[in-house]
């Protein structure tokens, strides 16, 4: 496809989950499969907003007159999310991140922030809308085909989950509802779905830099908005996989060219990507008549002294490089860059044991064990990491014994109590326990005669040393 | 010089913002409306502002077309303020009263199809500023609204705060009541999607046109939009500050559960609708106190009631106050000729003097026990009786006698905690 004679622009709007509490209650901002502890039903109305207009996308969901049915979990829902109480005061750690991304996005920053409500009345909010508010506006970012520039910088509540819907009722979970989200949205300045791609991808990769965004699936989620010469934007919402984006593209591209040579007016609407790349209409275009003040919480003025000082994180690109330089390979480099793990990494990097041994046995070592002992959910504590690599900083235990000893932690040991198989024995005695074996083997080749000391010797001693002491003893 | 409503263009170190130039609480920040709907302030000091027109805010208000239709019957709406009757003010970001209450129709038409409903709004007020003399006055406005022969029953709408002291009042001063008053009010504000007083107030229109002649409060019966409870005027209490199911029947259980599409379940005895007119006795007296006793109060503060005609003590469990102190002061209150009656801050159960001396001392002494009379019902009840009459026999007469199913001798026994 020729995107320059078609016209395409594309802009991107980001929704990214924050790992910190909830935004305006003080829950713990997890999802979760328990069953729950209660259900509420309710209705929702179209109201009239701050024109005086019911807005076309309210009004649309509301004409539905569904049943929402809400779980509630105690562990993580309060009277805010069940909309039985005002809101509490915005997350500071939140906004104190929201601020730090703004700076890593070159944008200018709003001095007094009012928290906005946002009409939604697809149910996915209890309140009927979402709480949201724009904290930086007129930023940028390089890219290789050139500046990329944000509009805004957005700081808001995740709705609630949809877990189920039939006929009559919609089901939400409110885990979810009150995550709070940035939203960054860039200007239609991209003109080729590689340069969305590219676009998407630093802006993930400047988000995930901060180290405190949600990982794994649907904590970041990307929406495009697409128009060709002849025709309005149209905004695709819920792009999973950014690697499907030339799919995603074409195809909407192609559906706006059929409607285009029909006489058919594009523009205006929100469509879902389907699994197979095409979409569906979901909504007309929201308008800003969905907007209005949330009169339960003060304004947030922008305390910019303490904006400045807030130190910015390593990006993970720079971090890359720096690894490179360490001698880690490329692929290496990248896993532990982009890693949460990073921050762990670089604090063993300080008992000067080798780089690539840190990065493999975080990176790798771990996912063998917990392949082999069928375990998902259970990670390593950081605390573990530190412990292990100061004990065989300190030559308390072996290289070679590292698996073993992760193995047995992941059974439920405790490293103390493991470390005392692996001491490493002094080389006196080592020689003495190889001598015998050679001795009493005497028949055997030099391979079989070091697989044999190394059985015996259970990942005491390295085995280069092993080797170099059978190799002078059959001279 | 203001420029309010103007679309502007502000300059702010080196920043542009164009938007429509709002109303600020704060003096020293720019409020703005950006064309993408959010709201952003900017220090006076050091920005700009350019005029670039007129900006197009204007409140379109909802004309509403309101048509009779002769098989349906005909409901009084009087709306006093409140959350139920409150809207944005999108300049300020404050809630307001609102002032035209044909506005609530318009949000909710369901109303239509059920009755014919005119709207009155005798006042306007958030229920905290409400005092007896508003009871008066809303007590004359429904009376004068149920005589009317074409009008089935009466709703009015209320702040939550003190909506069961205006219910009970509405009870005592409606001597006679032969048709359905609904007081409802709502948790949530009704610019939102979730807005609870648009099913309160279809809830209130069904009890309206129902048989049971009695004042009720009619809101959320659980969390759910699924029914509201209609309870007894004198016998309900607001015990959450937040939440949609605030008010709960206190010693007894609802009159009935009433679901949106009109189904009503009756759940306990009732006055039953009949023609007869209503009298009004709609004088209270204000010299009335109602006072919480807490472990270590002075009873200094019997020296401020000295000139009033009437106090409620809100005592501890069964009805108590530490006579060791307050015996002495409050009995001089009493030879004055000021009614005393107790009851007590555990909201559920029945005052007794008789298990402990205290209680013994107490009544002996001519403080009145007021049964399972809920405290504020009671300094409701008590501000309305001596507005009836100052003989202190009479009043120590009529206030332990049951007049609106205020109090009642058998104790409910599922009442706890409904």
């Amino acid at each position: 496809m020729n995107y320059g004679t078609i016209g395409l622009k594309a802009g991107l709007e980001i929704h990214q989950q924050l790992d910190t509490g909830k935004l305006f209650s003080r829950c713990d901002s997890k999802l979760t499969k328990d069953i729950a502890d209660t259900k509420i039903k309710r209705k929702l109305r179209a109201t009239t907003g701050e024109s005086g207009k019911i807005d076309i996308a309210a009004s649309f969901e509301t004409s539905k007159n569904l049943d929402y049915i809400y779980e509630v979990h105690n562990s993580n829902t309060s009277l805010i999310e069940t909309d039985e109480e005002p809101p509490l005061e915005v997350d500071e750690e939140a906004l104190s991140l929201i601020y730090t991304v703004c700076r890593l996005l070159n944008c200018k920053i709003i001095p007094f922030i009012q928290i906005m409500r946002k009409t939604v009345v697809d149910g996915s909010n209890t309140s009927g809308f979402q709480r949201t508010c724009l904290v930086g506006t007129d930023g940028y970012i390089e890219t290789s085909k050139g500046k990329v520039s944000i509009e805004s910088v957005i700081l808001e509540e995740d709705s609630a989950r949809r877990v189920s819907e039939d006929k009559n009722s919609v089901t939400y979970r409110l885990d979810r509802l009150g995550i709070p989200l940035i939203e960054i949205t860039t200007a239609p300045e991209m003109h080729d779905p590689d340069h969305i791609k590219e676009t998407a991808q630093k802006i993930g990769m400047i988000l995930r830099s901060t180290g405190k965004v949600k990982r794994g699936i649907g904590t970041i989620r990307q929406d495009v908005n697409i128009s060709i010469s002849g025709g309005g934007r149209v905004e695709l919402k819920g792009v999973q996989e950014i690697k499907e984006i030339q799919k995603i593209v074409d195809s909407e591209i192609e559906r706006q060219q059929d409607e285009l040579s029909m006489n058919r007016k594009v523009g205006g609407e929100v469509r879902n990507v389907k699994a197979d790349a095409t979409s569906k209409f979901l909504r007309p275009m929201p308008t800003s008549a969905r907007m209005y003040p949330e009169t339960d919480l003060p304004i947030i003025q922008t305390n910019f002294n303490k904006l400045n000082s807030i130190k910015l994180p390593e990006l993970i690109s720079t971090r890359k490089e720096r690894y490179l330089k360490l001698g880690l390979n490329e692929e290496l480099s990248s896993m532990i860059a982009n890693s949460a793990r990073s921050n762990v990494f670089d604090k063993i990097l300080e008992t000067e044991i080798n780089p690539t041994l840190i990065a493999t046995t975080i990176l790798s070592t771990s996912k063998e064990i917990k392949r082999k002992l069928k375990i998902n959910s259970w990670k390593f504590p950081d605390k573990f990491y530190f412990d292990m690599f100061s004990l065989l900083a300190n030559s308390k235990i072996t290289k070679d014994s590292l698996s073993e000893i992760m193995e047995r932690f992941t059974k439920g040991e405790t490293l103390d109590n493991i470390s005392k198989s692996y001491k490493p024995i002094s080389d006196s005695e080592l020689q003495k326990i190889v001598e015998k074996i050679v001795k009493s083997n005497s028949k055997l080749p030099k391979g079989a005669l070091i697989g044999n000391a190394m059985s015996e010797l259970a990942g005491r001693a390295d085995g280069k040393k092993v080797a170099k002491i059978i190799e002078e003893l059959t001279k | 010089m203001s420029n309010v409503g103007n679309k502007v263009k502000v300059k702010y170190f080196g920043s542009e913002y164009e938007g429509i130039l709002l109303e600020s609480s704060d003096k020293n920040m720019h409020l703005l409306k950006l064309t993408n709907g959010y709201n952003v302030g900017l220090p006076r000091k050091g920005s700009k502002v350019e005029v670039l027109g007129k900006a197009n805010l204007g409140l379109k208000a909802n004309t509403l077309l309101i048509t009779k239709n002769k098989s349906l019957p005909n409901v009084s709406l009087i709306s006093t303020g409140g959350t139920i009757a409150s809207h944005v003010d999108y300049k300020t970001g404050a809630v307001h009263p609102m002032t035209k209450p044909a506005d609530l129709l318009g949000k909710i038409p369901e109303l239509k199809k059920i009755s014919n409903i005119s709207v009155s709004a005798p006042m306007s007020i958030f229920s905290e500023e409400m005092n007896p003399e508003h009871w008066s006055k809303i007590a004359g406005f429904v009376a004068r609204e149920l005589n009317k022969d074409e009008i089935r029953g009466a709703v009015v709408t209320h702040g939550t705060d003190t909506l069961h002291y205006t219910a009970a009042a509405l009870t005592f001063a409606l001597e006679g009541l032969s048709k359905p008053v609904a007081i409802v009010g709502g948790q949530r504000s009704s610019d939102r999607g979730s807005f609870d007083g648009g099913m309160n107030l279809i809830c209130g229109v069904h009890y309206a046109i129902s048989d049971i002649a009695e004042v009720a409060t009619v809101l959320h019966g659980t969390s759910s939009d699924d029914y509201c409870i209609a309870n007894r005027g004198t016998k309900v209490k607001k015990l959450h500050t937040s939440k949609r199911d605030a008010f709960r029947p206190i010693n007894t259980v609802p009159l009935a559960k009433i679901y949106p599409n009109g189904k009503l379940e009756k759940h306990n005895g009732y006055e039953l609708r009949h023609s007869r007119k209503i009298k009004v006795k709609s004088k209270f007296e204000s010299k009335v106190a109602l006072i919480k006793y807490y472990p270590g109060m002075s009873p200094d503060i019997l020296k401020c009631y000295e000139d009033y005609k009437g106090i409620i003590i809100e005592g501890t469990g069964l009805g108590h106050v530490a006579t060791t102190t307050w015996l002495e002061p409050l009995t001089k209150l009493i030879k004055k000729g000021i009614f005393v009656g107790m009851t007590s801050q555990a909201d559920y159960g029945r005052v007794d003097p008789y298990v402990y001396s205290t209680g013994r001392a107490l009544t002996n002494h001519g403080v009145v026990y007021l049964e399972d009379m809920l405290s504020e019902t009671a300094y409701v009840k008590l501000s309305w009786v001596l507005g009836q009459t100052n003989n202190i026999e009479k009043v120590r007469h009529l206030m332990v006698t049951n007049l609106r199913g205020e109090l009642s001798t058998k104790s409910h026994p599922n009442a706890f905690l409904y």
